[in-house]
């Protein structure tokens, strides 16, 4: 069965509200009424049931006494299973639309966080962690599924099984309906008691739980320690203590199980007891019909037992409402937009950079970039060095617009860098990142994750070779096929940078941002890499971050940055006719060629 | 979580319930049978009087209605009053002695199978993911316990159900019961149909519930190269078709469910229309009271959970006993080291250490150490360098014996350590692994790992000879600091300390050390040449050294390439060989002097060696 197709279409965010009835009723949007037929279905359903009883009143006063049973007797079985079927279909509707909603909800809430996600700023994301988003996209998504599939429904059953149970008793008799409910009130409360008292226990019982598995998993990870001290009795002990405590928790959150069934039961019985009395007394007074207390017996037992029930129906959807409100804090984020910005693209950028006094920080207090005026025209090339932290990252960071800056100006082929959309903008820049990032598909699809188009075989395989990581992948047992990760082949810090400089290649944009690409290779890979680098840069506005002189003698311009500042620029040879960090750095690198042979020199004159 | 789940591997294919597993699990409760004993009664009288109140209520029609008794109403009803109370207290009964149990044989199975695993060999770690021996321990144990309790008492309960049922409709009618008991079967065979589609829906959902916990975590730990890459509509796309999937399933698994117990309803009502189609004939004929109908009716209806439920007991057994069969191969599995018998225990590991033709593999198709043989004297250090994969780390788990020769003997003190216990070697040996791994707590507790009886003094002893005492002090609560789950809360330099001086204050006979190649700030890695020293003074050493510091200090230096020596010596012995040592100490140095010199490595340089200096460390290395 296909989902409804206004499950994508609406925005969850319209349906951000204070009033949390409001925000239920504005997701709902599209299932209203699918919801509104299972609550009308679970009706007709609690109906049937109860005229079930009332046939059996009909059949016990008005047929069993007279000579027309043999013909009508039939008819009365017909007629009950006609009703026992109808409210089994009534009851299947309604299960099955409930389910409609809250699949459907859940459906449209899973697509619509998890596009969100993506849509939200680098800022949000430097501050959120993984395992956070992460519970609520799942967990507390799952909560709210149950919250619509099964608790909801499931306390509109016992009320509505409750009034219809109820409406039938008062027609047999409005004293004996009055009297059958005394103990709804007490049951309920003490429902929701029990159950308020069993949910905060239950999780201690999950946090013992996953204390027990903290220490199993301490123990089975550092398996090496506990051997090479010989701590296994330790170990022991220590587990002891905590599946002990675990054994402790569980029996106390069982106690509450083991008083609440019973003494609901003692309420019970004491009410059906009564009832039995004074509906007998009835009969036997002649003030009430023999099927009539048939009926009342039967419908009895409906109006109370659900009863018992509502208290974990309540318990969990406070849970479900708690979740509710953790994933409306996630969607009432708001998104970094995509298309916001005047320029209307032409084309690709030329790659003209240029920025005038630009200031940016990502905290109101701490200051990133300072002051920082640069010019690059189309297809040149920008080496920028510094120490960790100097803002280097930073610098780069604003170009696509991750971030955006504080003040100054920025701009793209003179155009003010806020006036380009970003979607246009990223499309137009590559980046080839410190920490390479694969997705766990194919070595092929990470190649061609950065283009939209149709790409072919050729060249994909270009792009690789162009990276020189093609050999390399044809080692692999599916070739380019090759799944990437846990479920496929895992790859050297080397390769991995090699098949992002492919991805790189593939994209082809306009202006190209390295940032340390070389930091996590091999010496042996980093020539090839080098090379590769090379042939990526030629043509684009390069952005390029590294360490090394050799990867950045050969820049147009060379930024040398301290604490947020640039404080040398030129290029290469401009820089080594002044002093300054840049030629200390170069002359470092020489000294340490000479230390080597040194090193060597002197080791073999030693005696031996 | 989604890594735990990846081994939960439930393929219930074969629906057979293997009765040996069955059994072995109903052993685990028989130190335990008098709990089994009580909650098997209490669930037994509660389900006899279950049917008994039925039967009451047919007696309130029959003979206190009908006949206008009072009399007999209050005694009935006298009765029922009493028989609810002692239902109340079998209720209490069964849910404390079966909760209590399932407790508590959950609790026992955790505890065997972790003392179990605390016995295992190092080639069963090595093969087992972590993820795998989880499972077993926290979700196997928790179904084999619902199963020989919940389980257990809901079968009885309905089986015993079942039963009263029948036997009640008997005394009123026999032939009627006829009728129902031909539903029976039926009813029984309708609901493990549904039982088994909606578990099918049910895992088919499970698994593409933990694909889209993948999807999203990739999605968010990629987030920055989703955007870079403007990757935002395909992979909204992409993850629709997933989504639309799950719905698919989910929606089955959910209508499936919400159409079984209408179907057994339906099934229940063509019995009762039955029934009230021929026993309304029979009434008339004077064979069967009105409350005897009644009460027919009512044990229909009776009967139908019960049979419902045994479907769901069924399904639960089968994931039960897959449980069990995982679990039982796990405490089946026997340890490959173990004691040989006479081992005897030395109370000193000191002497001399010789291998003597050693051959080790871990897969016999591929020999990692071939013919090794070396001979050191008691308090030699010797330092291990050589490529990965070069059979160092194997040559040091022999050492330990965390693993032992395949063929050929290992000597300690001139006697093949075989003849030793397990334990007398391990408790002298003082091991530090090049990713320290501590435990949650604090500073203290993971001292003390090193050794247990010691005390806090001997504590900070070893601590400030390990190197650990400056920082710990600098700490707010110093030695009571929580180091969070696996040491998170501390530096890799700092850990690195830690683990040292907990092998500082093992005082080991033979020390053990894979030396970290991640790089710490250079007061920290002073500190740990210091520790170092402290073990290597005392102990007779083994370390894969990455460090020229190290090497240089060694005793001797070992090459093990291809699963041997392939040079042997002091460092200006090995030098002057120009061969593999040199080759690997020039890259070294060329490394390190890098490290040392560049001025942006975290601005350690400038403030300590300023620039252009050569720091005094490395000066030192040309001497």
């Amino acid at each position: 069965m296909t989902p409804p197709v206004q499950t994508y279409q609406y925005d969850i965010r319209k349906s951000l509200s204070k009033n949390l009835f409001r925000g239920f009723w504005r997701m709902m949007t599209g299932f209203r009424q699918y919801y509104l037929f299972a609550v009308i279905m679970l009706a007709i359903s609690a109906l049937m049931n109860t005229s079930s009883f009332l046939l059996i009143r009909h059949f016990v006063d008005n047929i069993l006494p007279t000579p027309d049973v043999g013909r009508l007797a039939p008819l009365v079985g017909l007629g009950f299973v006609l009703l026992a079927g109808g409210q089994g279909l009534f009851s299947f509707l309604s299960g099955r639309f409930a389910a409609r909603t809250a699949e459907g909800l859940a459906l449209r809430l899973r697509d619509a966080m998890y596009d969100h996600i993506q849509r939200l700023s680098f800022t949000y994301h430097d501050n959120m962690q993984t395992g956070e988003l992460l519970s609520r996209a799942t967990s507390d998504l799952d909560a709210i599924r149950r919250f619509f599939a099964d608790q909801a429904i499931g306390v509109g059953r016992i009320l509505l099984l409750f009034s219809v149970n109820f409406v039938a008793i008062m027609l047999l008799n409005v004293q004996l309906a009055l009297l059958s409910i005394i103990v709804v009130p007490l049951i309920a409360l003490m429902s929701l008691f029990f159950f308020g008292r069993i949910s905060s226990r239950y999780e201690q019982v999950q946090e013992q739980e996953a204390r027990v598995s903290t220490t199993l998993q301490e123990n089975l990870s550092g398996v090496r320690v506990v051997k090479a001290f010989n701590r296994q009795n330790y170990e022991r002990e220590k587990f002891e203590v905590q599946n002990y405590k675990h054994y402790k928790l569980g029996r106390s959150f069982l106690i509450l199980h083991a008083l609440f069934w019973p003494l609901s039961d003692v309420l019970v019985f004491g009410q059906i007891i009564g009832g039995y009395f004074v509906g007998a007394t009835l009969v036997i007074n002649g003030t009430m019909s023999v099927g009539s207390y048939l009926a009342y017996v039967s419908l009895l037992g409906q109006l109370i037992n659900p009863m018992r029930n509502l208290g974990r129906l309540l318990v969990d959807m406070s849970t479900g409402i708690v979740s509710y409100k953790r994933m409306m804090q996630v969607i009432g984020e708001e998104q970094e937009s995509l298309v916001d910005g005047a320029h209307v693209p032409d084309g690709d950028l030329r790659g003209d950079v240029e920025f005038k006094h630009v200031n940016f920080q990502y905290n109101a207090d701490t200051p990133v970039l300072y002051d920082i005026d640069l010019s690059v025209k189309a297809g040149q090339s920008v080496a920028l060095l510094g120490s960790t932290g100097s803002g280097k990252t930073s610098l780069v960071s604003l170009i696509p617009r991750f971030y955006d800056y504080t003040s100054g100006s920025i701009t793209i082929d003179g155009i003010e860098l806020k006036d380009i959309p970003r979607g246009y903008l990223r499309s137009q820049v590559g980046v080839v990142e410190q920490e390479p990032f694969l997705f766990s598909r194919s070595i092929r699809d990470n190649i061609t994750f950065s283009v939209s188009r149709k790409v072919t075989d050729e060249e994909v395989i270009a792009a690789a070779k162009a990276a020189a990581v093609h050999d390399v992948i044809l080692t692999f047992p599916d070739g380019y096929n090759t799944l990437v990760g846990e479920r496929g082949v895992t790859l050297s810090g080397g390769q991995k940078q090699r098949v992002v400089l492919a991805r790189a290649l593939l994209k082809n944009p306009r202006i190209l941002i390295l940032d340390d690409a070389t930091s996590s290779v091999d010496s042996e890979t980093e020539d090839e890499i080098r090379q590769a680098l090379l042939k990526l840069m030629k043509g684009r506005t390069s952005f390029i971050i590294a360490h090394r002189i050799q990867t950045v003698m050969h820049a147009n311009l060379i930024l040398v940055f301290d604490k947020g500042r640039i404080v040398q620029r030129g290029t290469h040879n401009e820089l080594m006719r002044v002093p300054g960090i840049y030629r200390q750095i170069f002359e470092l690198q020489s000294r340490i060629e000479e230390e080597v042979e040194k090193e060597a020199a002197d080791v073999l004159g030693l005696p031996v | 979580m989604s890594s735990d789940f990846q081994f939960e591997e439930e393929d219930f294919s074969d629906n057979r319930v293997n009765t040996n597993t069955l059994f072995r699990i109903l052993s685990a409760v028989r130190p335990h049978w008098r709990w089994v004993a009580g909650f098997l009664f209490c669930v037994g009288v509660v389900s006899i009087f279950e049917g008994f109140f039925t039967f009451l209520s047919k007696r309130i029609v029959d003979e206190a209605i009908i006949p206008r008794n009072s009399t007999a109403l209050v005694q009935t009803l006298e009765v029922y009053g009493v028989m609810a109370a002692i239902f109340a207290i079998m209720v209490f009964g069964f849910i404390y002695l079966a909760g209590g149990l399932g407790q508590r044989v959950r609790y026992d199975l955790r505890k065997a199978v972790f003392d179990h695993l605390q016995t295992l060999s190092f080639s069963y770690f090595d093969k087992t993911p972590v993820g795998w021996l989880m499972s077993r321990v926290t979700s196997d144990t928790e179904r084999m316990a619902d199963l020989v309790t919940w389980g257990m008492l809901d079968v009885t309960w309905a089986v015993m159900n079942i039963i009263t049922a029948l036997i009640f409709m008997a005394t009123i009618n026999w032939k009627l019961m006829l009728i129902v008991l031909v539903m029976v079967p039926v009813l029984l065979r309708v609901a493990m149909w549904f039982k088994n589609k909606i578990l099918v829906e049910y895992r088919a959902s499970r698994k593409l519930n933990s694909r889209i916990t993948a999807t999203y975590n990739e999605n968010i730990t990629g987030v920055r190269v989703v955007k870079a890459m403007r990757r935002e509509e395909a992979n909204r796309s992409e993850f629709d078709t997933l989504a639309e999937e799950m719905y698919k399933r989910s929606f089955r698994a959910a209508w499936l469910s919400a159409l079984f117990l209408p179907a057994v309803q339906i099934l229940s009502a063509i019995a009762i229309g039955a029934i009230i189609w021929y026993g309304g004939l029979q009434v008339n004929l004077g064979d069967m009271t009105i409350g005897g109908l009644m009460a027919f009716v009512s044990y229909v209806t009776f009967m139908m959970w019960p049979v419902q439920d045994l479907a769901r007991v069924y399904s639960e057994m089968q994931q039960a006993v897959a449980s069990a069969e995982r679990f039982f191969s796990l405490m089946d599995t026997k340890a490959e080291l173990v004691n040989k018998p006479g081992a005897i225990a030395p109370a000193s590991m000191r002497g001399d250490i010789e291998f003597e033709n050693v051959n080790f593999y871990y897969q016999p198709e591929k020999p990692v150490l071939k013919n090794f043989s070396l001979k050191v004297r008691q308090g030699e250090t010797i330092a291990l360098v050589g490529p990965t994969g070069g059979g160092k780390s194997t040559t040091v788990n022999l050492i330990c014996r965390f693993y032992e020769p395949k063929t050929g003997t290992i000597k300690i003190n001139g006697q093949d350590y075989t003849d030793y216990t397990l334990e007398s070697i391990h408790s002298r040996i003082g091991v530090v692994l090049q990713t320290p791994h501590l435990f949650s707590g604090t500073i203290r507790e993971n001292l003390r790992y090193g050794r247990l009886d010691a005390t806090d003094a001997e504590i900070e002893v070893a601590a400030k000879l390990g190197g650990a005492h400056d920082f710990i002090m600098e700490l707010e609560k110093g030695y009571e600091e929580q180091v969070g789950e696996g040491g998170v809360l501390l530096s890799t330099g700092q850990k690195q300390l830690i683990s040292l001086a907990r092998a500082v204050l093992a005082k080991p006979d033979i020390f053990v050390m894979d030396e970290a190649t991640s790089s710490v700030d250079t007061l920290t890695e002073a500190l740990i040449q210091r520790g170092m020293e402290v073990l290597m003074k005392n102990s007779t050493s083994f370390i894969i050294a990455h460090r020229l510091s190290t090497i240089r200090r060694a005793d001797r230096i070992l090459v093990i390439e291809k699963g041997g020596i392939s040079e042997m010596g002091s460092h200006s012995e090995l030098m002057h060989l120009r061969g593999h040592y040199y080759n690997l100490y020039m890259q070294q140095f060329r490394e390190e002097l890098t490290a040392q010199f560049d001025p942006f490595t975290n601005g350690e340089h400038h403030s300590t060696g300023g620039t252009g200096k050569v720091p005094a460390q490395v000066v030192a290395a040309g001497d």
